[in-house]
Formats: C-alpha cells, sequence, structure tokens
C-alpha cells in the first residue's frame, strides 16, 4: 500500500500543469538552478564518473573484461536467480494480491501488512536471518542437512535471498489495480460462461497488466541489485555462489577492477533500461488508449 | 547450454556423484593467497595429479577475509581443505567438530608458507617511514584491515603489540611492557583511514592511491612487482612478527565429497618443495630456510619473534581481542596511554 | 468470511499463499527474535550498550537524520521544478530521478568513491580544503542521500500534479507573495506525502550495507554503522550481538512503516 503510491503514479509527472509561466521571475530560477545543480552533483556526476571509469579502455576492452569467465559465470548466476526469483514472486504476487482484494477473512489486514516486512529489514539481517534458520545448525537447515540438503553457500540459500528482498513487489503494484478494477467485469464473464480461470486470464489480467509489469520490473531490478544478504549467505564461491553484485564487490578491491567496473555499468545500465522501457511503453499504451475513449 | 546451466548450479545441493576419471577439490581459503593458488598452485597441482593418477581435477575456490572464510566453513560452507591465515582461525573449525585436532601434528605444525608484517611505503618515501613508531607520527595515513574479518590485520596488530610489549616505545620513552604496546597501537590506529574486510581489500585500496603507509604481509607487497610490474617499496621493521599460515583438510565435506584422496594430495603438495617453489615465487617464504634463495637480500629482521614468543594465540585473543582487550579499549578509553 | 473466501479454489489460494508468506517472512522474523533473547533479558541489554554497538546504532540513526532533513527539503523542491515549471530536458531528468531505484548499492559505493575518494580530483580539491568525504561520516550521509533520492520526489510529485491550485490563486489575488502561499496554503496539503517520503527513506537508510560498506571506513566508534556492526559481528562468530543490534533496527524500521500505515488508512478513509 505504501510502495504502491510512491510508484506507480509518478510517472505522469512529465505532463505538468498546462498554465505554467516561462521561467521570468529570478525566485523560480534560482530554486530551478539550485535543484538542477544538486540533481547534477547527486546523481549525474556520479553516474558519468562510472560511465567514463567502465569504459576507460575504450570498448573493446569493455566487451573483453564481460566475457571473461569469472564475469560470465558471475552473470550468468544473476540472471538464472532473478529469472526463478520473479517467476514465483510474480506468481506469488498475484495470486496473494487476488486473495487480499477478493477475499474477506480474518487476520486480513495482518497478512496484508505482513507483505511490506521485507521493507523494513536491511540486506545483512535478512542473510542473518537465513543463516539462523537455514544453516546447518538452524531450526529448518537441521531437518534440511539430514536429508543431504544444503541451503547456505549453495544457490538453494541464494534463491532464498532473493526472493525475501523481493516478495512484495508485485502483490504491492498488483492490489491497488485489482481493487479499482472491480469485480462488474469479471461478473459478466461469469454470467457469459468463462470458467474462473478464464475469466482470470482474459479479463483480470489485461486490465492489471501495467500494476503487474511494474511489479515485475521493479522485483528484477531488486534482484540483479541484491549484495548484502548473498554477501552473508554465499561464502562467495566463485563459479558457484559468486553473482555479479558479488563480483562487483570482490573484484573492486583487486588489482584488475576494470572487470568490476564494466560489471557495474552492465549490471546498472540493464536496470535502468528496463525501468525506462516500461515507462514509455505505459505512457504510449496510456495515450493511446486515452484516445481510444474519446 | 541449459544443461551446462544447471549442472553447476544443481550439482553442489546434493552430494555429488564424480565422474569417472575427474576429481573435484573445493578449496576455503584467505584472501591474499588468490594469484599463488589460482595462477600458480592449482594449475600445477592438476598437472601433478594428473600424471601420478591419470585423472584431472577440477578446482572451487572462494577467498574471503581468513576470519570471514573460518565463520563460512564452520557455518555450512563444505570446502574440502582450509587455507586460512592463522591458526587460531584453524582452531575455530576443530571446535566446530569439522578439522581434525591432530592437524598440526606432523612436520611443520600444519603450515603452508611463512611470511612478516612489514609496511609498504610509496616510491622515494616521502613520509620517511622506516618502523612502527614512523607511522604513529601526525600525518601519516596508515592502511590495515578490520579484525573481525581478515587474519591478516590481526597478523598486524598483535605485530604491533608484540614489538612494544617487547622491545619498548622509543619515541615515547617507554620500555618494554603493556604500556608501550598500547601507546603504539593507540597512535597508529588513530592514523587509519579506513579498515577494509580484508588484506586483499586493504592491499588494493593502498594501490589505488589511499594512505601513505600499508602494513601487511610481505608477500602481498612482493606479489605486486609480478601482478602490476611495479615495486612497492616496503621497510621491514626492526621488531615484526614472523607469519605462518596453515592448511588442513576440512573432515566432514571430505567425507561428504568423497574426495579424500585429492584432498590429501593437494595438502601434501603445498608441502612439498615443488610446492614451496611455487609459493616462494609469489612471495611467501618457504618452510625449510633452504630453500630461501633470496635469504642474502631480505634476511630476516634482528629482532624478529612468533606467536609463542607472545604467549600464543589464545593469549593473545583474550588479551587483545577479548571483551576487555586492549584493542577495544583503544576506542572506550582513548585518554589512556596518550 | 465472504463467499469468495469460501470457495475451496479461494481456501486453496488463501492457504497457499499464506503459508508461503509464512515461511519466507513470517518464521524468520520469529526465529531471529527468539534466539536474540534467548540468552535473557540481561544478556540482551549487555550486548545492546556494548559501546561498539550501541555507538554504531547512534551513528546509523544519526547520520539517517541528517539525509532526511536534507532529503525532505532538497526533494520537495525538486518536486515542485519538476511539475510547475518549464526546463529544458525535462523528461531525461524526470527518468533519471528513478536511477538509484536501478543502481545496485554495490555500485554506489563504488561511484561514489571514484568519484569523491581521496585520489580523485573532485576528493584531492575537497581534501585540500579539508572536507574529507569518503571514508568520514558525511561520505555515509552522501551515499544515503543517492539511494533515497527518489522517494520524497516520487511521494510528492503526484500530490503537486493533483493538487487544485484554486486556493494558491486566491491567496496571490489576496496579496500573498510566494513563500507566505507556500508555506500557509501548500505545504499544509503537501505535508503528508513529504512525510511518507522521509519516512521511507528513513526505514530505507536505517538497513544501508552496500552502498555504505564502501564509503564509510569502518572505524570502530566513529564509522561503522549499525549495519556494518552486524556483519562484523556475523563474521567474527558473535551471532548474539549480531542478532540483538538487528532486531533493534527492525523494530524501528517495523514501527516507522506502521505508524505510516496507520496515518495512511486514515487519510484515505477521511478522503
Amino acid at each position: 500500500m505504501v510502495m504502491s503510491t510512491l510508484t506507480l503514479n509518478t510517472h505522469d509527472s512529465a505532463r505538468s500543469t498546462p498554465d505554467r509561466p516561462r521561467i521570468s521571475k529570478w525566485g523560480p530560477r534560482l530554486l530551478t538552478t539550485a535543484v538542477l545543480a544538486w540533481f547534477a552533483l547527486l546523481i549525474l556526476v556520479p553516474t558519468i564518473a562510472l560511465t567514463r571509469q567502465g569504459l576507460a579502455g575504450g570498448l573493446r576492452p569493455f566487451m573483453d573484461s564481460l566475457t571473461a569467465t569469472d564475469v560470465r559465470m558471475s552473470f550468468v548466476l544473476t540472471l538464472v536467480i532473478t529469472a526463478l526469483a520473479t517467476v514465483v514472486n510474480t506468481v506469488f504476487g498475484l495470486a496473494f494480491a487476488v486473495v487480499l482484494v477478493r477475499q474477506k477473512f480474518h487476520g486480513r489486514a495482518l497478512a496484508d501488512g505482513m507483505v511490506d516486512l521485507p521493507f523494513a529489514v536491511s540486506p545483512v539481517i535478512a542473510g542473518l536471518m537465513l543463516i539462523v534458520l537455514y544453516g546447518p545448525r538452524g531450526w529448518l537447515g537441521r531437518w534440511l542437512e539430514s536429508a543431504g540438503i544444503r541451503v547456505v553457500y549453495a544457490w538453494p540459500g541464494m534463491m532464498l535471498a532473493c526472493l525475501f528482498v523481493t516478495l512484495p513487489f508485485v502483490v504491492r503494484e498488483v492490489v491497488p489495480v485489482l481493487r479499482e478494477f472491480g469485480v462488474d467485469q469479471e461478473e459478466v464473464a461469469y454470467t457469459l460462461g468463462a470458467g474462473r480461470w478464464g475469466t482470470f486470464w482474459r479479463v483480470t489480467l489485461p486490465s492489471i497488466r501495467w500494476g503487474l509489469a511494474y511489479g515485475v520490473t521493479l522485483t528484477v531490478a531488486r534482484s540483479l541489485g541484491e549484495f548484502g544478504a548473498l554477501l552473508v549467505v554465499s561464502g562467495n564461491i566463485i563459479g558457484r555462489t559468486q553473482t555479479a553484485t558479488l563480483y562487483i564487490h570482490d573484484g573492486v578491491e583487486s588489482f584488475h577492477p576494470e572487470g568490476a567496473y564494466a560489471a557495474s555499468l552492465l549490471l546498472a545500465g540493464i536496470s535502468f533500461i528496463m525501468l525506462i522501457v516500461m515507462e514509455t511503453l505505459r505512457r504510449r499504451v496510456a495515450a493511446r488508449e486515452g484516445a481510444d475513449e474519446q | 547450454m541449459a544443461l551446462g546451466l544447471a549442472l553447476p548450479i544443481l550439482g553442489p545441493v546434493c552430494a555429488p556423484a564424480g565422474e569417472p576419471g575427474s576429481d573435484m577439490l573445493t578449496i576455503g581459503a584467505y584472501s591474499v593467497v588468490r594469484e599463488a593458488f589460482h595462477d600458480g598452485v592449482l594449475p600445477a597441482f592438476a598437472e601433478h595429479w594428473k600424471q601420478t593418477t591419470g585423472r584431472t581435477v577440477r578446482f572451487e575456490e572462494s577467498y574471503n577475509g581468513s576470519g570471514a572464510q573460518a565463520r563460512a566453513i564452520e557455518s555450512g560452507f563444505d570446502a574440502d581443505v582450509a587455507i586460512l591465515s592463522l591458526s587460531a582461525d584453524l582452531e575455530k573449525l576443530v571446535k566446530a567438530g569439522l578439522v581434525d585436532s591432530s592437524w598440526n601434528n606432523g612436520p611443520g605444525r600444519g603450515m603452508i608458507a611463512r611470511s612478516l608484517v612489514v609496511i609498504g611505503h610509496r616510491v622515494g618515501n616521502p613520509k620517511a617511514i622506516r618502523g612502527w613508531e614512523d607511522l604513529a607520527r601526525p600525518e601519516v595515513g596508515v592502511l590495515y584491515p578490520d579484525p573481525k574479518t581478515s587474519g591478516g590485520a590481526r597478523w598486524n596488530i598483535n605485530a604491533i603489540y608484540g614489538a612494544g610489549l617487547l622491545h619498548g616505545d622509543h619515541s615515547k620513552g617507554l620500555g618494554p611492557g603493556a604500556d608501550a604496546a598500547r601507546d603504539l597501537l593507540a597512535r597508529i590506529q588513530a592514523n587509519v583511514v579506513t579498515m577494509d574486510a580484508s588484506a586483499r581489500h586493504s592491499m588494493a585500496n593502498f594501490m589505488r592511491g589511499t594512505g601513505d603507509a600499508i602494513v601487511t604481509y610481505e608477500n602481498e607487497l612482493l606479489l605486486q612487482r609480478a601482478l602490476t610490474g611495479t615495486d612497492v617499496p616496503y621497510v621491514i621493521p626492526a621488531a615484526t612478527l614472523l607469519i605462518e599460515n596453515p592448511a588442513a583438510l576440512v573432515e566432514s565435506s571430505v567425507d561428504r565429497h568423497g574426495n579424500r584422496a585429492v584432498a590429501e594430495a593437494f595438502l601434501a603438495y603445498l608441502r612439498s618443495e615443488a610446492g614451496q617453489r611455487i609459493l616462494y615465487k609469489y612471495g611467501f617464504r618457504p618452510l625449510d630456510p633452504a630453500l630461501d634463495v633470496d635469504a642474502a637480500r631480505r634476511p630476516l629482521p634482528s629482532r624478529i619473534f612468533t606467536m609463542d614468543d607472545l604467549g600464543g594465540w589464545n593469549r593473545i585473543n583474550h588479551d587483545v581481542y577479548g571483551d576487555g582487550g586492549m584493542w577495544n579499549s583503544l576506542f572506550t578509553q582513548p585518554a589512556l596511554g596518550k | 468470511m465472504s463467499h469468495a473466501a469460501r470457495r475451496p479454489s479461494g481456501l486453496l489460494l488463501r492457504s497457499a499463499t499464506l503459508s508461503y508468506l509464512s515461511v519466507m517472512v513470517v518464521l524468520p522474523f520469529l526465529i531471529l527474535t527468539i534466539q536474540a533473547f534467548q540468552p535473557g533479558l540481561t544478556a540482551f541489554w549487555k550486548a545492546l550498550t556494548n559501546p561498539f554497538a550501541w555507538h554504531a546504532l547512534k551513528l546509523t540513526f544519526a547520520t539517517a537524520l541528517a539525509m532526511v532533513v536534507i532529503n525532505a527539503v532538497t526533494g520537495t523542491a525538486t518536486a515542485w521544478v519538476l511539475v510547475r515549471y518549464a526546463i529544458p530536458g525535462k523528461a531525461f531528468v524526470n527518468a533519471l530521478i528513478d536511477l538509484p531505484f536501478a543502481v545496485p548499492t554495490v555500485v554506489t559505493g563504488l561511484m561514489l568513491v571514484v568519484l569523491y575518494g581521496p585520489t580523485s580530483a573532485l576528493g584531492a580539491i575537497l581534501g585540500q580544503h579539508g572536507l574529507r568525504v569518503i571514508y568520514e561520516t558525511p561520505g555515509i550521509v552522501l551515499a544515503l542521500m543517492f539511494v533515497t533520492y527518489p522517494f520524497v520526489i516520487r511521494s510528492v510529485q503526484p500530490v503537486l500534479l493533483e493538487m487544485d491550485r484554486a486556493e494558491e490563486e486566491a491567496a496571490a489575488t489576496l496579496g500573498a507573495g510566494p513563500f507566505t502561499t507556500f508555506r500557509r496554503v501548500t505545504l499544509p496539503i503537501l505535508w503528508p506525502s513529504i512525510l511518507t517520503g522521509t519516512a521511507l527513506s528513513f526505514s530505507r537508510a536505517l538497513g544501508e550495507f552496500g552502498s555504505v560498506v564502501l564509503v564509510a571506513g569502518n572505524r570502530p566508534l566513529a564509522t561503522k554503522t549499525a549495519p556494518m556492526y552486524i556483519f562484523g559481528e556475523v563474521e567474527s562468530g558473535n551471532l548474539h550481538g549480531a542478532m540483538v543490534v538487528s532486531t533493534v533496527l527492525l523494530a524501528s524500521s517495523l514501527a516507522i512503516l506502521i505508524v505510516l500505515n496507520l496515518l495512511q488508512r486514515r487519510r484515505g478513509g477521511a478522503s
């Protein structure tokens, strides 16, 4: 509930109020300069500095350092874990959004609040929780060990870490859209004979697709960038549990940091492009739908 | 491609069945041996293993601060061999029942390499660093890592502590004893710019230009010449600590993986002449002084001391790093000893 | 219980999702809290008031507070400029506001060290004037400001957009200057969203690790934040100490989230 007001509504802001004055007075000009200067200093300049550092040797060395074995393995690991975590949490997110919005039951408000819990947890604390619970002497870890399943310092632990930190996103983005959408169209579909699953697939899902897409984008971006929890539970085993973020952390403090800078650029670039593409698509579709309705 | 992806990812979840003719060895090591192992010892051992048994060996490697690595192995990382910076970290694994208590019974007492705690500085030595007391001067920026996570940090701090304890602090007119140790430690710590998570992190930070002096393993500094082509000048303080790095088999892992033979062979190789020569190339001092061909150029310092001279790791871990220890008191009672 | 909730498929869906939530979120929280208090209340207090833990917590709260104060002002100003004024490249700036959401925290730390570290051009200049940023407290605040930059902006923007300007225009015609209008007409409308944004950034800042760990300097009782302290204690085997400080951080973040939720519910109910 909290996150959605923050994120989804924001991107209409480029379309501002129509009767805005051109900047003619010194007050607005000063404010604008201050704001843009702050933006440049805090956001723009570091980004440019990183891009320069990452591409310092030129495009060729950049590509070369990205194809080094360690880097490649770390990215593959990151992408696989991200893909799996996204699929699981999207299914959960959709299902739980339906439960929260369409069902009334005792403890619904509590369940609603609990989804937000991962937002309150520092990544290192999340890692600590996983060690305490799934480590070989942990409450659950003990049983899993005797069944021969190793969770920490192996990919299951990393999956759990990414699942934990990305749990709320899809739920939070879908719930308000689903709530707004209302049951009327769904009822119509039922009366016309579409089954529950058919209704969901062909009526509900399309109407919440932008909320869903945004939630999925946030999930992917967050999972790609997860670091603190992985540092605690992964053991940084090259080729087995070293994700892209761990590779960067490792490589930055090494004698050949070019790979780390290149990887940083790639990782940040992927997430950012995803956000931009999603935003552009959404605005274009909304504009088209707005035109259709008129 | 998908299968190749799935195998390394799914493999370690269950105890892997070995492919015929091939062995797997998982190594949990401290940060500083990365190149020595990855580029030197591991390929050489793979060759040696192939020649002696006809089998290939694949490695899985993890390099972290020694304390962090010991913690990882203790809480579930299934390394077959533990290569750590200090025996106290290995003893943690003994206590957890993962390493046999007889690990240090053999010749060499379980060690694989030696080094010294030294001070690296900038070319031309602009701040005129010659010993510990120079690090305590104002305007000297010092780097060393965090003893919570890094074994190298403990060696460094113990060296400074030992120098004060055994030989006094002449710049303050203090004779050998705890006061001199504390004074030296306090004044040097006050000059520390940042405490990275591992010795390797510290070294990389220094090479990027942070700080005027770095306290670290001698082999780390010698490695720079091999890696980057640049010499990092350093001084060996007259009174400094002899570093000895241990390695041991992690019983629970080798039992689980069924690769005891290759793990034991690996440890033996590290201690063999061939292995020792490789480590020597990467800046370590050999266990056998006869192999130290550079002995004349970098002699052992006159007032070298060992952990035994300081009372052993248990004593130090209690006196210095324990709850009421000297290290904590540097921060909680800074007024003392100034 | 609603009709939907009583259907067998509804029941299945609910039990499946609630089980997932319980195992993934509730269980870890419970276990951590239980184990933090297991050695007893005295042990808990001792671990908490240990000077290193205490200072780390103080530093974390202080830097988060400093960041929040700065962000409240700059965030509101940025949202204002984005909504009310025409500036060249507005779409570009607006898109880049979200950059901190996309950049992995470890990359943020790296960027800041590259740019403001003692060996960089900028850092050297600042150092000559006695302003040391990286490896000192200002570096921590800087990292926090970067990662929480979008929170206040994105919280205030929609409110500004939807705002009815009639009252502002009325105030102007009655002779109020722009500052007075802002203070007495606009701000009362904006402050809940400013509060939301700052509360979110505060909560986030309490737990921030990846960006801070590279820029802070890690010196005990000087520049070691609570998440860094937790990490150090975990790595050196002091799990209980780590759990105690974790519990305190969690309780604080949770309290903020709960208060926020309550406020939002009340506002939503009132309008």
